[in-house]
């Protein structure tokens, strides 16, 4: 397992090196080294998530693609109102025929996992005067008295010696990721999901049962965890947080409470806004008359390629 | 043997499933669908299907209604030509 990442190590500690040594032409080169690890590991998170986007951008314009859709899916969520396992089967059937698919698959998050897992390793070698990859020497040493708010980077709750400022600094980073997980879920929920008639309890339910799940497994699992894992955590949740924030404004699902709102807005405003900021993504596929799915066989093609 | 590997499913199910909300693109889901596979083929198979299967769930495949027990071989070998097909278009 070790040797199958060893080549994630080096990249994910060549990204942290080298964020470091950009930020010290911002905050001097031997000084502020507490303020220049942490912003590297952020600089991590950012990287990542601007290498994901197209994927994200990918989702979006399918999900688009659905306003065509519209009165089938009305159509199956009447007809299978008590059953939703069915009108999922339905949807996806749908989805197959027009060739679109507005689910983001687990990918992203199977993709960021290794990253996750080499971080973890990273900061724990610091934390053990182990160097990984590019991380070591000099830089080895500054990065082991790295700070952040006066905890620890490569020190976790549970490892030995760990003083009371790591510990509280953990536990906020777990509220952190907590609220910033549950603030999306909710968000999605409440506006940025089209309104489903029967499973709305069900759907409910699960998000009180996830008010308490989240913490627990954040708790448990963020105890063993370097800082600088969970500002990487956090950093990516919040991330998450504010690209969902701004496609449920600017973007919203066909059907959803937000998507009905900014239709709202927009006839008032005079049917268009020029401000547009997807002003890209919407002159490619035409809101008023839509063949999306005729319209992205050729891009993929090409993509392919 | 086969439990060893429908539990974690079964938590995951229950606990890290919901954080990411609906997001596979078939039906069911990956996770039920390993759960059906393992139940119905055994570990081995079931292992090398959830596999393929979890391999299909990207960000360039379709999706789409797909059942273990329709999974034979043959509607597994459609599939590659499907995806082919799309690839050469």
């Amino acid at each position: 397992m070790g040797n199958i990442l060893k080549p994630l190590y080096y990249a994910v500690s060549w990204v942290i090196v080298t964020f470091h040594s950009i930020l010290g032409a911002v905050f001097g080169k031997n000084s502020h080294e507490s303020i220049k690890w942490s912003l590297s590991i952020i600089g991590l998170v950012i990287l990542i998530r601007i290498i994901l986007i197209p994927l994200f951008v990918k989702q979006i314009k399918s999900q688009r693609a659905l306003t065509a859709l519209q009165p089938h899916m009305k159509a199956i969520q009447k007809k299978y109102k008590d059953d939703r396992q069915k009108q999922s089967e339905e949807m996806m059937k749908l989805y197959k025929e027009h060739k679109t698919n507005p689910l983001a698959s687990c990918f992203p998050i199977i993709a960021q996992a290794p990253i996750f897992f080499a971080l973890f390793t990273v900061l724990n070698g610091i934390a053990h005067n182990h160097p990984h990859g590019v991380l070591k020497g000099d830089l080895l040493i500054s990065a082991q008295n790295a700070k952040f708010f006066g905890a620890d980077l490569s020190s976790s709750f549970l490892s030995t010696g760990t003083n009371t400022q790591t510990k509280i600094v953990t536990i906020l980073l777990i509220a952190f990721m907590s609220l910033t997980t549950f603030t999306t879920q909710r968000q999605l929920m409440v506006k940025g999901m089209p309104k489903m008639d029967s499973s709305n309890n069900m759907m409910l339910q699960q998000q009180k049962i996830m008010l308490y799940v989240f913490p627990v497994i954040f708790a448990v699992s963020g105890v063993n965890f370097p800082v600088g894992v969970l500002i990487y955590w956090s950093t990516t949740n919040l991330w998450t947080l504010g690209q969902q924030f701004y496609v449920i404004k600017r973007n919203p699902t066909p059907g959803s409470p937000a998507y009905e709102e900014l239709q709202a807005k927009r006839k008032a405003k005079g049917e268009f806004s020029a401000t547009d900021a997807l002003g890209a993504i919407e002159s490619e596929i035409p809101v008023e008359a839509p063949k999306p799915a005729q319209r992205q066989q050729p891009k993929k093609g090409k993509k392919k390629k | 043997m086969k439990y060893l590997f429908i539990l974690p499913i079964k938590i995951y199910q229950k606990t890290l499933s919901p954080m990411f909300g609906d997001r596979c693109k078939y039906f069911p889901s990956c996770s039920h669908y390993a759960v059906d596979a393992f139940n119905e083929k055994g570990v081995l198979r079931g292992l090398l299907m959830t596999t393929w299967r979890l391999l299909r769930c990207n960000p360039w495949s379709q999706g789409g209604v797909d059942y273990v027990s329709t999974a034979d071989k043959s509607t597994t070998r459609t599939v590659l030509i499907d995806q082919k097909l799309v690839g050469a278009n």
